[in-house]
């Protein structure tokens, strides 16, 4: 679904990606781990096209992504729930999932109100909090509604980067739950996570993302059999 | 008592076109997160057109009207086009600086391109004044309060109530989770500039017609009192910029009242200064 | 020389010294939209000093720049840690207060014949310490040229200096500044109160060469050019603002002809230069710093 060939990204001069490849299947839950400053945020933001890659490829259902700008992206089946989830925080809940569906929002009102209906459904303190501005939400809540807000774009391919960041244990295995289930449902997800662990519990593969460079690949349980990977990733136990 | 209500009722209508001035000013700064100096001199071109064509076309008041706003706009879209869309990628400041260099371009303009530095503009002084018990409605001053009113109501209306204001206000909460949601930030900032421009260009009519006419010096005069009304209202918040230019005009016309005319703008600037001076950690806004 | 260039000279030489009060602000991170406010501060007391109270010339105008630099440390009582935006809005504030309170100010006295002292809107006229001393205006213009040397070696010097280091730290992280021990706070004053006496140093010479002093003379425009022109000469050097002068000035004024588009050629030349080359008029540093403060003073 998803094919990124030899991309590299730089911030000026620093090179933040030196080549990397991966693909996202179809279907699947991808996760991609690595420490901070690998590049995972760098690498979701140059599928996203917020950030132009130097060259490389990034092929999405068979079409070039490279250079085509973020406003465009969503619009071919992308979303990305970013770091810190970025809730638009003085607007309503409910103006935040309609910020969402913007793209489709010329196109397909009637099919924007029924996938409205359907989030409020799914996240039932989503509907507690309608009239509510997004910035006096939890933690927690700002992170189901940005999965929300990204999931009214009606995206194929969903990227999280962080879900997990700042949140209580508890409700980081809602928000896994969460994919899991979403998943399940169809949309193929590409994941960046701190927490190894509850990562690999719900992906299909596994890339170790290190300095700019994907260091190894394998399944879940092919990263934990590898003794120095699961010993720096795995050991630490975090949230 | 009725000296303080008079003054009262005057700030009111009086502050009601300095709270355009600073939705306005917020408008760009809070979409842009950049300082649009030029607010004011892109108004006073604006004037100085509608006087141009009050002058060539005597009882032309909507021709007038138009003409003013359509100088305004685009003047605003000179601003929008070299200080701003040119300079997207560079720092904020630069954006600032580069405005500081179209005002002095707009104010030598209208200068050199007028008779007389004091230029008139239209009034309808056929308008009765209206008398309330004690309390003098002057016909200037009701025009200025109802005409920002209804602005203000169609200002709120379109961005509180339709799509576009609300990809503004997305904008303006956040431009990364914007473009993440497929808004085309760019353009969007563009059409807020435009509408601020308008909005600045239709306070200019009725502040211009309050005063009955202009000088250079109005393009300062704007942007000082567009952005303390902005920076009274907490610097980014629309409801904020309604209520600081509220504000500043009940204290201009309560000091004009009881210590006269000299200490008026002495009076605002001063509240201005102690705005900064008593909370210097203003938070300058992150959403509308 | 003739005595058009002379009073381009001294025209430069005075505003130069604006240009660096502000320069040294921005080195510290704050843009300063009312340094306009401490030249007129600077001439009137230095007009005061010499022609109510008959000091001579040089004394006058040290005891204008004494003045001005009091009004910056009193001024950056409340405005030390305001930044970005608010530092912006806060020094325009003051600068058009300052302009407003002149409006208002009488304090005439007898001299010999005449009545002599500030008069409200009509501003303060015949302060001619200047012209009854005997020095003739080439040789005040060498005179101010000399000034203005010495003011950038010291301040080269300065900005060299453990203080120069400290203002460019609290111009680059205020916050990291102060954990490493600064006195920020000292440091900051003191910046602000040297700034002031630079530009009031630039008042008291001005007024003296004009003659009078008005408060139209602390007109925005002054400080909005003193800060363009700190930025179009660059940051890195004290000599960027007296590049910023001469150019303005200098250059756009020796094509009399285009004297009457002043305003709008150096606009132009100031927009175009953004866009075409913004980094060679603001050097990336300077850019970084200041725009950080802005998003910072934002938070």
């Amino acid at each position: 679904m998803l094919e990124v060939q030899d991309v590299v990204t730089s911030y000026g001069m620093i090179q933040a990606l030196k080549g990397v490849s991966l693909a996202a299947r179809t279907g699947e839950v991808t996760c991609i781990l690595g420490p901070n400053g690998a590049g995972k945020t760098t690498l979701l933001y140059t599928i996203a096209g917020i950030l132009r890659p130097r060259s490389g490829s990034v092929r999405f259902e068979g079409r070039e992504l490279a250079g085509v700008p973020a406003d465009q992206v969503v619009r071919r089946g992308i979303s990305l729930v970013p770091e810190n989830r970025l809730v638009f925080a003085h607007m309503t809940v409910r103006e935040n999932l309609l910020a969402g569906a913007y793209a489709r929002l010329g196109r397909d009102g009637g099919g924007v109100k029924v996938d409205l209906e359907a989030m409020l459904e799914r996240f039932p303190i989503l509907r507690q909090r309608a009239g509510q501005a997004a910035g006096t939400l939890s933690g927690g809540e700002q992170q189901m509604l940005a999965v929300a807000r990204a999931l009214m774009a009606r995206p194929r391919l969903l990227m999280m980067d962080e879900p997990s960041l700042g949140l209580a244990p508890m409700i980081v295995e809602q928000i896994f739950e969460i994919v899991a289930a979403l998943n399940r449902e169809g949309i193929t997800v590409l994941l960046v996570e701190q927490n190894a662990r509850l990562a690999l519990s719900i992906a299909h593969h596994a890339y170790l993302l290190e300095q700019g460079r994907i260091a190894f690949r394998g399944t879940p349980s092919e990263v934990s059999a590898n003794e120095a990977i699961s010993r720096a990733y795995l050991g630490i136990k975090r949230g | 008592m009725v000296d303080f209500l008079q003054a009262l009722v005057d700030g009111v209508m009086l502050g009601a076109t300095y709270s355009l001035l600073g939705l306005g000013f917020t408008l760009i700064f809070g979409v842009l997160r950049r300082l649009n100096l030029a607010f004011g001199p892109t108004i006073l071109v604006g004037i100085y057109a509608g006087s141009h064509l009050s002058l060539a076309w005597p009882g032309a008041l909507v021709p007038v009207v138009a003409v003013t706003v359509a100088g305004a706009l685009l003047a605003g879209v000179y601003v929008e086009r070299f200080s701003f869309r040119a300079l997207a990628r560079q720092a904020p400041v630069v954006s600032m600086i580069s405005t500081f260099a179209v005002w002095m371009q707009l104010q030598e303009l209208v200068s050199l391109l007028s008779p007389s530095r004091t230029m008139p503009y239209p009034s309808p002084v056929w308008l009765p004044a209206v008398a309330v018990g004690p309390i003098l409605l002057r016909s200037d001053g009701l025009l200025m309060w109802s005409g920002a009113t209804l602005i203000m109501l169609a200002l709120f209306a379109l961005l509180y109530r339709t799509r576009f204001g609300t990809t503004i206000r997305a904008v303006a909460d956040s431009s990364e989770a914007a473009t993440l949601m497929g808004v085309n930030v760019a353009m969007v900032g563009a059409a807020a500039f435009l509408v601020a421009s308008a909005v600045g260009g239709l306070a200019g009519v009725l502040i211009a017609q309050s005063h009955q006419q202009v000088t250079p010096y109005f393009g300062l005069w704007a942007t000082v009192k567009g952005m303390t009304a902005m920076l009274l209202g907490g610097a980014g918040s629309l409801p904020g910029a309604v209520v600081g230019g509220l504000a500043l005009g009940v204290v201009e016309t309560q000091t004009l009242w009881h210590f006269g005319g000299q200490w008026r703008d002495l009076v605002s600037y001063a509240l201005l200064f102690l705005v900064v001076a008593l909370s210097p950690r203003t938070r300058w806004g992150s959403g509308l | 020389m003739s005595d058009y260039f002379v009073s381009l000279l001294i025209r430069i030489g005075i505003e130069a010294f604006v240009a660096l009060s502000a320069y040294l602000l921005l080195l510290m991170g704050r843009m300063s939209f009312g340094q306009q406010g401490f030249f007129v501060i600077g001439a009137y007391a230095a007009g005061l000093a010499t022609a109510l109270y008959g000091m001579p010339l040089l004394p006058g105008v040290a005891l204008g720049a004494l003045v001005a630099a009091l009004g910056g440390a009193l001024f950056a009582g409340p405005m030390a840690a305001p930044r970005g935006l608010a530092f912006a809005a806060g020094s325009l504030a003051f600068g058009e207060l300052v302009r407003v309170a002149l409006l208002d100010l009488y304090f005439q006295g007898q001299v010999g014949p005449d009545l002599i002292g500030p008069a409200g809107p009509d501003g303060f006229r015949g302060i001619r310490a200047l012209f009854t001393s005997g020095v003739s205006v080439t040789t005040y213009a060498v005179g101010i040229w000399l000034a203005l040397g010495v003011t950038l070696l010291a301040t080269a010097f300065f900005l060299r200096s453990r203080w120069g280091e400290a203002l460019r730290m609290i111009g680059e992280d205020e916050e990291a500044a102060a954990t490493v021990g600064l006195p920020v706070r000292r440091v900051k004053v003191s910046a602000l109160a040297g700034a002031g006496g630079l530009a009031g140093l630039g008042g008291g010479l001005f007024a003296h060469y004009a003659t009078y002093v008005e408060p139209g003379h602390a007109d925005v425009m002054l400080g909005v050019h003193s800060l363009a022109y700190a930025f179009i000469g660059g940051l890195g050097t004290p000599l960027g603002p007296i590049i910023g002068v001469a150019l303005d000035i200098g250059f756009l004024e020796s094509f009399r002809f285009l004297a009457g588009y002043r305003m709008i050629i150096f606009g132009g030349l100031v927009m175009g230069l953004l866009i075409v080359r913004p980094r060679g008029l603001l050097d990336e540093v300077a850019v970084h710093r200041l725009s950080r403060f802005l998003m910072r003073g934002r938070r």
